[in-house]
């Protein structure tokens, strides 16, 4: 399958939060013309005071950052969350980006003894499961850098 | 502004009550802070209500709920809502309508009854309750945000998983002796050390439970308090915190933080307990008890730093030394804390200064810390909610 026949074959569990581009996938923030903060997801404004607030410009981040923290989660989360099997347990983290930011995600494509604190990890995109018509559903993830 | 003091506190016990609904909790309450004033409801004032969020319309409204069954009088009743510290701001409320000259006499009150497991979204529509997105995309329930915290904290001071079940130790031993706690169990660290591990570092006893529970506090100008209790306590300083830009606390809700600090972390804390130190002209040394939000392990410990008590990365020293036992330098959570209650979200920050109040009066029998003048409570809420009492005798 073409790289662009996977990606239709795919949705987001929610739209504006991830993106696949060229050199992989990225998370979606915007960028504060005027005091300079990034926000993630992009919606969520959290200004420096004194700000004018804008303009605000949508950027991607840097597809890879540094594990700032991570924890093994070893309950299944409630609803909403949803996934084809329980797939305790599983890791989760902070990344740190170039941007000045952290972001939360869960992490994938390791065991927990792999992660270490400050390792470069890069952004995935993670399936939570299938729906009615065999689409991926998926939300961003982490993974550290082979 | 005019001096306020408590002259009544009420406390329906902490646990899980199926059958019962939210207003029998809170009116077993109230009835009790009424008796302890020894005051007719008729001269209730005002009435500051905690909102129950899981109670529908009707638990938005508790305050109204629960006046009705006391008798309506026409006063001024506001419900208010903070998260976990909810408390905090019905608490402010009541002392502004009295500090203020508007009222002499006010009823604080707060209630919840958790629904069982763990807490989750309250919607599933992202586009106005960005809360849930922290549910669907990553599954993230309060625990982990705890987790992430304290690895960073241990990778930071070389905090030990020990250390985190030493924290659990002290507290099951005063809520041992709390008849209104509802785990009763002492606990050794081998125990604690030995329960699931639920989110690493953090193990099940290091965790506090959802609970029932409510509480409810009679404040009273402190001119006519002697009118009501033989021994008033005084209102020091009641405040609010909100976060600070910069903080690099992953907060409960949202999905990042900035990586560089320019606050403290938990800056709506830290933000409150200063406040509450200016306002008393008191500070953390003058301290004899302290009921911190200690939700879990972590936040023991974190707590004692982000209000000033220690030191950053000190608090582990303060704990093996034992100056945070009953007898120590400050006695931290001698009601034994979430950790013997179970959190239950609008009722626990009214229910920590009922405990404070207990204390500065001398009537907690074994876990009584002597002597003692000066109590805080300190409140933790999602997305920068925070209060902090300081109360004197």
């Amino acid at each position: 399958m073409s790289q662009q026949e996977q990606a239709a074959n795919a949705v987001p569990a929610y739209p504006g939060l991830f993106t696949e581009a060229q050199d992989g996938v990225h998370l979606m923030s915007a960028r504060c013309g005027d005091c300079g903060t990034h926000f993630f997801p992009k919606n969520h404004q959290q200004h420096r005071p004194g700000c004018s607030r804008g303009p605000v410009d949508e950027v991607l981040l840097h597809r890879k950052g540094k594990l700032a923290s991570f924890t093994t989660l070893h309950y299944m989360p409630p609803k909403p969350f949803k996934t084809e099997k329980d797939i305790t347990p599983f890791p989760m983290g902070m990344v740190e980006f170039p941007e000045g930011i952290q972001v939360v995600g869960i992490i994938t494509d390791c065991s927990q003894d792999d992660l270490k604190m400050g390792m470069e990890m890069e952004t995935v995109a993670y399936t939570l499961y299938r729906n009615e018509d065999g689409q991926r559903v998926q939300t961003w993830g982490f993974r550290p850098v082979k | 502004m005019r001096d306020v003091a408590i002259v009544g506190v009420g406390m329906h016990p902490w646990g899980k009550f199926e059958g019962k609904n939210f207003i029998d909790l809170g009116v077993d309450a109230v009835a009790k802070a009424l008796a302890d004033a020894g005051m007719k409801w008729e001269e209730i004032q005002t009435i500051c209500s905690g909102i129950f969020i899981w109670g529908g319309n009707a638990g938005h409204l508790s305050g109204q709920y629960i006046a009705s069954v006391f008798g309506e009088t026409g006063v001024p009743i506001v419900n208010v809502y903070a998260a976990c510290a909810t408390g905090s701001s019905a608490m402010r409320t009541a002392y502004m309508s009295i500090a203020s000259g508007q009222v002499d006499v006010a009823l604080c009150l707060g209630v919840d009854m958790s629904p069982k497991g763990v807490l989750t979204a309250k919607s599933d529509n992202p586009q106005q309750d960005m809360d849930v997105l922290r549910w669907r995309m990553v599954g993230l329930s309060n625990p982990p945000y705890w987790a992430l915290e304290c690895k960073k904290r241990m990778e930071k001071y070389g905090t030990t998983e020990r250390d985190l079940a030493d924290v659990k130790v002290l507290l099951s031993k005063y809520g041992s002796q709390n008849p209104n706690a509802r785990y009763k169990k002492l606990y050794t660290r081998d125990e604690v050390l030995g329960s699931v591990m639920v989110c690493d570092p953090l193990r099940l006893y290091e965790i506090c439970a959802t609970s029932d529970g409510a509480a409810a506090l009679i404040l009273c100008a402190a001119d006519k308090a002697k009118e009501y209790a033989s021994k008033p306590v005084k209102v020091a300083a009641t405040t609010i915190g909100s976060s600070i830009y910069g903080d690099p606390t992953l907060r409960i809700s949202a999905l990042s933080a900035p990586a560089k600090a320019e606050a403290p972390l938990l800056s709506e804390s830290y933000s409150a307990s200063r406040q509450a130190y200016e306002m008393a002209g008191i500070g953390p040394e003058d301290v004899d008890v302290l009921e911190l939000p200690d939700n879990s392990s972590w936040h023991y410990l974190q707590y004692l730093e982000t209000c000033g008590f220690c030191g950053e990365g000190e608090a582990e020293k303060m704990l093996a030394k034992g100056e945070t036992e009953i007898g120590g330098k400050v006695a931290v959570c001698p009601s034994g804390g979430f950790s013997s209650f179970g959190e239950a979200i609008g009722a626990q920050a009214i229910w920590q200064v009922a405990e404070v109040v207990t204390q500065l009066r001398g009537q907690c029998g074994p876990r009584q810390v002597k002597n003692a003048r000066v109590g805080m409570a300190q409140t933790y809420g999602l997305m920068g909610n925070s209060g902090t009492t300081i109360l004197e005798v």
